[in-house]
């Protein structure tokens, strides 16, 4: 994203020149941490519509380059706001906060997500961070960088792209007899200004997940989800924001984690990609939820594939808190 | 401005430091300007066009480049502004000019600063020559101006 | 990035973006920062509609989508409450002055008396064991006031008998 590595007008960097789209419509969408999940909103639209046959959508990262803290306070209100921000951690570190203060959430179950992802991370050779090994004690005891949040209960700056190709029914028999189809996808906001509300429950992951659901004929996401990739930007908003999505009730994401129902074998498997505690190229991070979904409903995801996958969702954060979400499955619908 | 309207504004920076990895293409490009004071060019295998500066894809042919050609220190402006205003993140005092030249041996246009500042002076088609930086410091200015010759 | 040995250094262009920007903060915060500035007191605006007070005061109701205007601002108190709280203990660049924010710092997302909305801002503790959901803070106040959010540095923890 153009603050992050401080190039303005960087579709056509990206664009033109490297993707390279000569001659060819080329639209920037950038919507901060959502940017990814924007783009595959995006692509589904052009296509569904019946504007576009074929389209390639492309997100990307290189936070080697610049700061994602950095980048982000700029992104706030220069007068209340940049002074004390210190970028997506601050927050998100009071977020963790209030929801622990809230249900009595343990540092010990918030790390076991940072175990869970990670080690899953080990079975995907896209992934950053990749630590088969990791222990609950390895986290807890990373130094503290914004209390709650310890080094290892945050996501990594990573560098890294993701690219997928939409095409609609006619282009898609000539490309793959074995696609994912979008059957859903939702955008949802919430509040007007910047502190409205505490939003540690992302009440927008809450609004956006009905409205998908009921796009998709889905009426309990643990039976009628096979696989998950979530937005977790840190351990903790993994555990708050799967109750947001409805996969438990409000202060159970600990207990969900701790029934195993969100492990690689569980009932509904949460990012077996290793999700964005493993990997953070921001302008590609919720790209790659929607990329991982589809490898998952294509059988195609080696390792970290969970068997007979026919409904996946997608999940985009960021922004002033808000959230985007896809459903994609085997079959169309119809 | 009147005391009024400067109460409403709020005077702020974004002062971010950033690093740029421009890539192999950019690298030797800018090496070469800097050691060597050459500058290099890449030819397309198909259609035969110059990029100067390089580009690893052929704009039209889709093709890799990887031929590498010097070209002329000269060129031609097939375009040029005489720069007047001034802001505060201008490379130069203006006045000072742009112009689009196109390098001996080039195919492809590129803009850099001219050190002629009256516009009676500059004209499309004058002829132009590089300047070079005594101590380069690794970026495009390393050739600092183009001199009307 | 951290390299690997035996790896080829990348070229790499350095530069630091320094872009002056004048932002527009609307008739409402001007008579916050004259308020503060020349009185040591704080405003927030109340909907004419709703009757929810908004600290920073906002120009138009998050849920009625009414505009406030200046006889629709109240003065509140300084004190306030700790909904969440974090201290910042990581280095990063802050954009407004080119150079590292000093750290660690005490942050929070806090509530004045009064008001329905929330702020962030500084608070005066980086021992978060000695920081809870829930604590009593309130706003200090420069002695040298020009007119912006500098002149309320902090927010410092107060005990308060009930």
């Amino acid at each position: 994203m153009d603050h992050f590595e401080g190039i303005n007008f960087s579709e056509m960097w990206c664009g033109i020149e490297s993707a390279p789209g000569y001659l060819k419509p080329v639209v920037k969408v950038a919507t901060g941490g959502t940017t990814g999940s924007s783009l595959a909103i995006c692509g589904y639209y052009n296509v569904a519509s019946g504007i576009y046959k074929n389209i390639l959508v492309i997100g990307w990262e290189k936070l080697n380059e610049g700061g994602a803290t950095t980048g982000i306070i700029t992104a706030f209100d220069p007068v209340w706001e940049r002074p004390s921000l210190a970028g997506a951690l601050g927050p998100l570190a009071l977020m963790a906060g209030m929801y622990s203060a809230k249900y009595g959430i343990t540092p010990e179950q918030a790390a076991k997500v940072t175990v869970k992802n990670r080690s899953n991370a080990a079975n995907n050779p896209f992934a950053h961070l990749q630590m088969p090994n990791i222990t609950i004690d390895y986290v807890m005891s990373s130094q503290m960088i914004s209390y709650p949040l310890r080094l290892h209960d945050v996501c990594p700056q990573s560098e890294g792209a993701c690219a997928i190709i939409y095409a609609n029914e006619e282009e898609t028999k000539k490309i793959t007899d074995n696609p994912a189809w979008v059957k859903s996808v939702a955008t949802s906001h919430y509040y007007t200004f910047g502190t409205d509300d505490k939003m540690y429950d992302l009440p927008t992951a809450t609004m956006a997940s009905k409205k998908v659901y009921k796009k998709a004929g889905i009426k309990d996401p643990i039976r009628d989800l096979d696989v998950a990739e979530i937005y977790e930007p840190t351990s903790w908003s993994e555990l708050a924001w799967t109750e947001a999505l409805g996969f438990a009730e409000p202060g159970q994401g600990g207990k969900l984690l701790d029934e195993g129902i969100t492990q690689m074998s569980g009932e509904l498997p949460v990012n077996p990609s290793g999700g964005v505690l493993s990997t953070n190229p921001i302008g590609a991070t919720a790209l790659v939820r929607v990329a991982e979904a589809a490898i998952q409903v294509m059988g195609r995801g080696e390792k970290r594939q969970i068997p007979d996958v026919e409904t996946a969702l997608a999940m985009g954060f960021g922004g002033s808190l808000w959230t985007e979400l896809l459903i994609l499955g085997k079959e169309k619908l119809r | 401005m009147s005391e009024e309207i400067e109460k409403k504004i709020y005077r702020g920076r974004i002062k971010v430091p950033y690093k740029h990895t421009a890539g192999a293409y950019v690298e030797r490009f800018i090496t070469e300007i800097g050691k060597n004071n050459k500058i290099m060019g890449v030819k397309c295998p198909k259609c035969g066009k110059v990029y100067v500066p390089p580009k690893m894809i052929c704009f039209t042919c889709f093709e890799k480049m990887e031929e590498w050609v010097e070209v002329g220190k000269q060129g031609t402006v097939k375009g040029f502004t005489v720069v007047t205003h001034s802001t505060p993140v201008m490379p130069l005092e203006p006045p000072y000019a742009y112009g689009i030249i196109t390098l001996d041996g080039a195919d492809t246009d590129f803009v850099h600063l001219i050190n002629e500042s009256d516009p009676k002076k500059l004209k499309i088609g004058m002829r132009v020559e590089a300047v070079f930086k005594e101590k380069p410091r690794k970026r495009i200015l390393d050739i600092e101006y183009f001199k009307a010759i | 990035m951290s390299r690997k040995k035996g790896q080829e250094k990348i070229f790499e262009i350095k530069w630091k973006t320094d872009l002056p920007y004048r932002y527009s903060i609307g008739k409402l915060a001007v008579k916050f920062f004259e308020e503060l500035k020349k009185n040591k007191k704080i405003y927030g605006s109340k909907c004419p509609k709703c009757g929810k007070v908004n600290f920073p005061p906002r120009a138009v109701c998050a849920d009625c989508f009414v505009e406030m205007t200046l006889s629709d601002m109240v003065e509140l108190p300084p004190k306030g409450t700790l909904e969440g709280f974090t201290v910042v203990n990581y280095p990063f660049v802050d954009p407004q002055t080119g150079g590292m924010r000093p750290f660690p710092y005490g942050y929070a997302l806090l509530k004045l008396d009064g008001a329905d909305t929330y702020t962030m801002h500084f608070v005066n503790e980086t021992d978060y064991t000695k920081l809870k959901v829930g604590q009593r803070v309130e706003a200090v106040f420069k002695e040298e006031r020009e007119g912006n959010m500098g002149d309320i540095p902090y927010f410092k923890v107060i005990k308060e008998e009930e």
